[in-house]
């Protein structure tokens, strides 16, 4: 009994986990600077094919996966810079043009990589035993990158000079600017951080998942429900939070029900949340 | 000449005038030209194939089997002594978008039958359209089998049925998993029509050889974690997996299961995953697993062998074949086939040509479409991949082969179809 309630647990961080990492470029980009980025999921597709491309050109995989990100981060600095800085007043307009980003980004991935199912190897195929359970390895270490990214950014934002800068951005834009501060430059950085972290989640979870154009858009509609059930701006609980209620509450549901049952759940508790917290579970009543 | 035929149907006045237009512009600039009216009128075949969507992955091949044949047709001098032409239609890998393709190809390019759609849901979104504007569907996919239930999309007499049945690809080769591997069984399969039929069927039988379900889910598409199925079939003492998730999703379960360190105790037998999936999983996830259908590249067989350097010819050497495309191989030559036959291209001649009727150069041996109920009878072989594999070629052993098996009649209302 103690055991299957320790591996439904296990099972629920994980997931929670794993989905928080896919979150968590989302959450920088539409949690702090209000960008409605559609194209989440296809920074994420991106990243893993840029880690299929370079882990197949025998690339090393600590070095693929920062590369990947880094290529996705600079793909988000282009976007950046010849679209989204001159919408930054009009959440309407950044989500029809990060549509159309995904649109053109996806047929730009099928014609340059193709359409076939891709595959990265699993760089840790083992298994660890943890307290009598069995969690595979490299999952388990993907869950720690996602807390340890968590943390980091939670830190960044609360402990240095960035964090200030972005947190007077998101909190009032006009005082910040009247007193000095370099508003398009901070955007700038905030998006582009943003597209690094799609594109770190999706290498890094490249190899759990078949590589195929539209592998992002697998988390793209968890990780809108993840931050905004979690709260916007709130990187650390509510990101995680949101993860939980999206992700790893559904293992909970799958034990009494069936699977699509407890995905409809799932969702359904997501509206109903939203509808009672508008602004998400962690977030401040405004 | 132009020729300028009036139709009962839809003759505007605009394209009355732009048709005599032409044919005034055609008869000035080319006074002595006199054409054979039937030389120039190619037979035109319509195709529905993914080439974008979700299912983009099995496209390809799809519609190359269908391709090769028709480039084989034409060299070989066409049919009725006129050439065949290919109209492709993209279904996007909706259903919506199947019936206007199939709309589009039959009012408007007016092309003598159709040919393809891939998953069921594409193929009952076609049935209605075949239905009522009375051309053939040949359809290539393996699929659920016919019951009266899912009519137009089956059950109809317009429809023929290229691609085995559970009957075909499953029941055979249940008492060899069972005695090899162990009588419980888990079964997981993708949330819609397709899976939850197999299973039915592949249950009716298992029963009888006194298998244990231990375990039945169906899954939503795009789910990205397993975690609490792999549980759940842990936890039920599951000895083999019969697997039936398709796209995308099969990949993402099967590497989890593997990653959990389940696969080397659980055997999995899929019913999904050919060539094209089995080289997104890799030789690691995949060793050891069963498959079933009616094709593979590896089978042995002497059509196979000659097939399959046309169609590395065509298609280059890394190129992907499986028994879709097979299946679209097989429907463009049998339809060419009956055309000839009948003589005309005529959908009631054209039907009673093709039933019965045997086609001796498929890839897989000798395919006959059993006249009762539009069902072609196939081969059917159980393979396991090898551990290590480098490419198609060596991807698959052969465990077992039948050279031809008879699917358990159609569950339709009245027979013969």
């Amino acid at each position: 009994m103690l055991a299957s309630i320790l591996s439904v647990v296990a099972d629920a961080v994980l997931i929670t986990l794993v989905l928080a990492l896919a979150a968590s470029g989302l959450a920088v980009i539409f949690g702090l600077i209000g960008v409605i980025n559609l194209g989440h999921g296809a920074m994420l597709t991106l990243g893993a094919y840029l880690m299929w491309w370079m882990t197949s050109h025998g690339v090393p995989f600590v070095p693929a996966v920062l590369l990947a990100a880094t290529g996705v981060g600079l793909v988000g600095l282009l976007l950046e810079h010849v679209l989204i800085r001159h919408f930054y007043d009009e959440p309407f307009e950044t989500l029809l043009l990060t549509w159309g980003f995904f649109l053109v980004a996806t047929e730009v991935i099928k014609l340059v990589f193709g359409t076939d199912f891709r595959n990265v190897p699993n760089p840790l195929p083992a298994t660890i035993s943890l307290a009598g359970l069995e969690l595979p390895a490299y999952r388990s270490l993907v869950g720690l990158i996602s807390l340890l990214v968590l943390l980091v950014l939670a830190g960044v934002l609360f402990r240095t000079g960035v964090g200030i800068k972005v947190r007077a951005l998101v909190q009032n834009r006009e005082v910040a600017s009247l007193l000095g501060l370099n508003v398009g430059l901070v955007y700038k950085q905030v998006f582009v951080a943003g597209a690094f972290l799609a594109g770190l989640a999706g290498a890094l979870i490249s190899p759990m998942l078949s590589i195929d154009p539209y592998i992002g858009n697998v988390f793209l509609v968890r990780s809108f429900f993840a931050v905004t059930v979690g709260g916007l701006g709130q990187i650390l609980a509510g990101t995680l939070v949101g993860s939980f209620v999206v992700g790893g509450s559904e293992t909970i549901f799958a034990l009494v029900s069936s699977q699509v049952f407890a995905q409809t759940v799932v969702f359904a508790l997501a509206i109903v949340l939203l509808r009672f917290r508008p602004t998400g579970l962690i977030g401040l009543r405004r | 000449m132009v020729k300028v035929t009036l139709r009962k149907d839809g003759v505007t006045r605009r394209t009355l005038l732009g048709s005599l237009a032409t044919a005034g512009a055609a008869a000035v600039a080319m006074p002595w030209t006199v054409r054979q009216p039937w030389a120039a009128s190619p037979i035109r075949f319509g195709v529905i194939s993914p080439l974008t969507g979700a299912w983009t992955v099995y496209g390809k091949a799809h519609f190359s089997g269908f391709e090769l044949a028709v480039d084989e047709i034409n060299k070989a001098g066409g049919v009725l002594g006129r050439p065949v032409e290919i109209v492709v239609g993209d279904s996007k890998t909706e259903p919506r978008i199947v019936v206007e393709q199939a709309n589009r190809l039959v009012r408007q390019e007016r092309v003598d039958f159709l040919a393809g759609t891939f998953s069921s849901a594409e193929r009952n979104a076609a049935g209605p359209v075949v239905q009522q504007t009375g051309k053939l569907l040949l359809y290539p996919t393996w699929y659920e089998g016919q019951s009266q239930e899912f009519y137009p999309g089956v059950c109809n007499k317009n429809i023929f049925m290229f691609g085995p049945e559970p009957s075909q690809q499953v029941w055979p080769f249940i008492d060899y998993i069972t005695k090899n591997h162990g009588k419980k069984f888990f079964l997981i399969g993708s949330d819609y029509a397709w899976p939850r039929e197999t299973n039915k069927m592949f249950k009716e039988k298992f029963a009888e050889l006194g298998g244990q379900v231990v375990g039945e889910v169906y899954i939503p598409f795009n789910t990205p974690q397993y975690d609490s199925v792999l549980r759940d079939i842990k936890n039920a003492g599951t000895e083999v997996i019969f697997h039936s998730l398709t796209g995308s999703d099969t990949v993402n379960f099967r590497r989890q299961l593997h990653a959990a360190g389940m696969s080397k105790d659980i055997t999995l037998w899929t019913v999904d995953d050919e060539e094209v999936v089995t080289s997104g999983l890799g030789p690691e996830v995949s060793a050891g697993t069963y498959v079933s259908f009616d094709y593979f590249m590896t089978i042995d067989q002497p059509n196979n062998k000659a097939f399959l350097e046309r169609f590395f010819a065509k298609y280059g050497k890394d190129a992907l074949m499986n028994t879709v495309g097979v299946g679209m191989y097989n429907a463009a030559h049998m339809g060419a086939m009956a055309i000839a036959k009948a003589g005309s291209t005529d959908t009631n001649k054209v039907r009673e040509a093709l039933k019965g009727l045997t086609f001796d150069g498929a890839p897989q041996g000798p395919v006959t479409m059993r006249a009762e109920d539009n069902q072609a009878v196939v081969p059917s072989y159980l393979m396991r991949v090898r551990p290590g594999w480098t490419s198609v070629t060596d991807m698959f052993e052969q465990i077992q082969a039948l050279p031809s098996v008879q699917p358990k009649p159609a569950a339709c209302k009245s027979l013969p179809l």
